[in-house]
């Protein structure tokens, strides 16, 4: 009965959203607006989501929703078009697509390899929906019984897996990264005893460090230098044919479909790792478990349809731990968490008992944003695909001031600028020497629930760690951060080789 | 990115960077009561604001410590004596004079004042039209020799507003002239736009893109602007010569 009470609610929530004229018309402006922002190479779906925050600062919660997840759906997608006919992926997330997309364009495949993914990121969007659905409120459920110890360890977990995995370099930049984060969710006043910390007596920074304008600053600034100081050129495109949705094929390969949507959600919902990953080891796993692995990097549709399924199933994935425990599982949905608090929504626990019905909007606004984005994918591909002959040296100029305005008008601070921009070209020299910028915004997003939990934690155990080792999800969290960061030691892969040597060699 | 060799070198000095950095941070946190009274509360450190700073900084200066270890251990000792030899000869200078890093202190020159001089003392519509020809024309022309030529006009441009202000020049013409900042930078837009022109006039290619960049700076803020003015009520940084003629316009104030 509940279950259908849920149906019902949901579905209702959908003819709302799709009967309102105003919704429809920002669904399908921002899909096609993150469309383009994924297909230019330099622009990600993470600064469409941060430069849209600002727009939708004055809408209502429901509508910014539907913009602002309508543009990461789109932007998550239209990484695929550069991949597939420049061989540059629009964003990270479609890098794995450029390894099959743009041979197919080669052959003179290209329309129909985007006609593919067009539909395959759809199937993603719409299978990570139902994830989103069915396992939040449980995860909400049960994360009603964690205390203060368990939000620490999950915050703290969360920083240091999105540092082990987003680490292009060594995977302890990560974490310092991570921890430069935190050190900036200190600055302000304390929220326990309101004890000025790092404020330098300047009144600005009481209440600490704005998110949204650190976002901008850290994402974007670092991508409009990075491209115009190395003269990025965009490449010319491959031909564009008529472009199908092709659903013989995608019958044909519905379980390689529904396996990289499911690889997909897992990785959307660990915290702070992004749709790159889930493409790439959705990418992994269709080739090694296809039985023409040679085939692979030379034109293989398989491998288009993995990591663009897995990348657009992320984007339900992440959503997850983000409305559950109020920890994004991806970078935009590090922005999108911004923009819900600016919009005076707290994700985690409660959310289910302050705002029933948000799990169901969100799942409904992604069906209908991965509806949205099939239409325009399908229907104007071939328009959007004159985007990638704007040189970035003409937009880039124009993003800089976009982030400028953005970050100014969240709060109508100018301080929000001169803070943005220090932010900035400090992310810049950090990505230039191989420091993930993902683990410092989850740092700073995550910062004040790990402060204040350890501390009220500490206040009702009166100093002892000992209720760690009592409860088990919190000594199972705490045996995990153990390993994730033992195992990336060299004395610990020794010793484990040296296990299975004796193990192995107990058994022969 | 840079070179995993280089990278590793650059290592050590960041890893350095960090140490001391997460140092800082131990030593401030160590100011922070722990056990004294604040705000009439009698402090326990469980509950004292320096324990996550302290927890905080005592792992940034341990990573960094590492990162030093790991880079050294791959570096060596004889590779890092030959950076630091590096670092004091004068390659370092030639270096810092390459065509990638002058078009990075272009950008970061270019950031920086309109963040900091401009927009708060200069009419938001025009200091974004400054910014945005500036920055367009330096890098869509693609030449870096161009590049050089426009980033020193522009620098001198700075400095002489920077001076004017600081002599109070400016401030005095305010009760000849209204909004002379305002004034100031449309004629240095318009004498960015001729010293440009006066470089290219002889390349019909350069012409049709300096055409291109002059249409978009000055599209850009009128179609950004009046969204964030006037649709979602966002007032201007600093509102002047243009803001007051569109809303003179926009009012029907005349």
């Amino acid at each position: 009965m509940m279950l259908l009470d849920r149906l019902g609610t949901f579905f209702e929530i959908v003819f709302h959203l799709a009967s309102a004229p105003a919704s429809l018309a920002i669904l399908f402006g921002s899909v096609l607006l993150g469309i383009i922002f994924g297909a230019m190479p330099g622009l990600t779906s993470t600064l469409g989501v941060a430069l849209l925050t600002a727009l939708t600062y004055g809408m209502d919660t429901d509508l910014a929703m539907v913009c602002l997840l309508a543009i990461y759906v789109g932007g998550t997608y239209g990484g695929s078009y550069s991949a597939i006919l420049i061989n540059i992926p629009g964003t990270a997330a479609a890098a794995a697509t450029a390894l099959d997309g743009y041979p197919l364009a080669c052959k003179g495949e290209g329309g129909r390899a985007i006609g593919l993914t067009t539909t395959a990121s759809a199937i993603g969007t719409i299978i990570s929906m139902v994830f989103v659905v069915s396992i939040s409120p449980i995860i909400s459920h049960f994360a009603l019984q964690f205390t203060s110890f368990e939000f620490f360890l999950l915050a703290f977990f969360g920083i240091l897996i999105s540092g082990t995995l987003t680490s292009p370099d060594l995977v302890i930049k990560g974490w310092i990264a991570g921890f430069i984060g935190l050190f900036l969710a200190c600055v302000g006043r304390d929220l326990l005893q309101f004890y000025p910390r790092f404020t330098f007596g300047l009144t600005e920074l009481d209440s600490g460090v704005e998110v949204v304008p650190v976002l901008i600053g850290a994402f974007g600034i670092p991508q409009i230098i990075q491209v115009l100081k190395d003269r990025f050129q965009i490449g010319e495109a491959q031909k564009i044919q008529r472009i199908l949705p092709e659903f013989g094929t995608i019958a044909r390969n519905i379980p390689a479909i529904i396996r990289s949507a499911l690889i997909g959600v897992g990785i959307g919902a660990v915290p702070g790792i992004g749709e790159d990953i889930a493409g790439w080891v959705s990418y992994g796993t269709a080739k090694n478990t296809s039985k023409h692995p040679e085939t692979f990097g030379k034109g293989e549709m398989q491998g288009v349809l993995a990591s663009e399924t897995a990348n657009n199933a992320c984007v339900g994935g992440a959503q997850i731990p983000l409305l559950t425990l109020g920890i994004p599982g991806s970078p935009p949905a590090a922005m999108l968490l911004g923009a819900l608090m600016l919009h005076g929504v707290t994700p985690g626990p409660m959310i289910t008992f302050e705002h029933p019905t948000f799990i169901m909007e969100v799942a409904a606004i992604l069906l209908l944003a991965s509806c949205a984005m099939w239409i325009v994918g399908i229907l104007l591909a071939k328009q959007v695909v004159k985007v990638l002959r704007i040189p970035p040296q003409l937009f880039m100029p124009i993003i800089g001031v976009l982030c400028i305005i953005g970050s100014y008008s969240l709060g109508l601070n100018i301080f929000n600028l001169y803070l943005m921009l220090p932010v900035g070209i400090v992310c810049y020299f950090l990505t230039e020497m191989g420091y993930p910028i993902a683990p410092l915004v989850i740092g700073v997003i995550l910062g004040p629930m790990a402060d204040e939990n350890l501390r009220r934690a500490l206040m009702v155990s009166q100093g002892s760690f000992l209720p760690v080792f009592q409860r088990p999800v919190s000594l199972m969290l705490f045996l995990i951060i153990v390993w994730t960061v033992v195992s990336q030691f060299q004395w610990y892969r020794t010793f484990k080789n040296r296990m299975i040597d004796v193990l192995l060699r107990r058994k022969n | 990115m840079m070179e995993k060799e280089k990278l590793r070198k650059a290592d050590i000095f960041s890893g350095g960077i960090i140490f001391l950095f997460g140092l800082w941070i131990v030593s401030q946190a160590l100011k922070m009561p722990m056990k004294d009274s604040w705000g009439g509360v009698q402090n326990v450190w469980f509950v004292s604001p320096a324990l996550f700073p302290l927890f905080v900084g005592a792992m940034i200066m341990l990573l960094g410590a590492l990162l030093i270890r790991i880079a050294f251990r791959e570096v060596g000792s004889k590779e890092l004596k030959r950076v630091l030899r590096w670092l004091v000869s004068p390659d370092v200078t030639r270096f810092l004079k390459t065509a990638p890093l002058l078009r990075f202190y272009a950008i970061v020159v270019l950031f920086f004042s309109f963040v900091y001089l401009n927009i708060p003392r200069i009419d938001f519509f025009l200091c974004s039209v400054l910014f945005l020809v500036v920055f367009i024309s330096m890098f869509y022309f693609d030449d870096d020799t161009l590049l050089k030529k426009m980033f020193f006009f522009y620098l001198a441009g700075t400095i002489l507003f920077v001076l004017l202000m600081a002599s109070g020049l400016l401030a005095a013409l305010t009760s000849v002239l209204h909004y002379p900042s305002d004034w100031f930078t449309f004629v240095f837009i318009i004498g960015y736009c001729l010293y440009v022109w006066t470089l290219i006039r002889d390349n019909p290619a350069l012409r049709i893109k300096f055409k291109t960049s002059l249409i978009l700076s000055v599209a850009t803020p009128f179609l950004i602007g009046p969204i964030f003015k006037y649709l979602l009520l966002v007032p201007m940084p600093k509102e002047g010569l243009v803001v007051v003629l569109m809303d003179a316009i926009r009012y029907w104030e005349f």
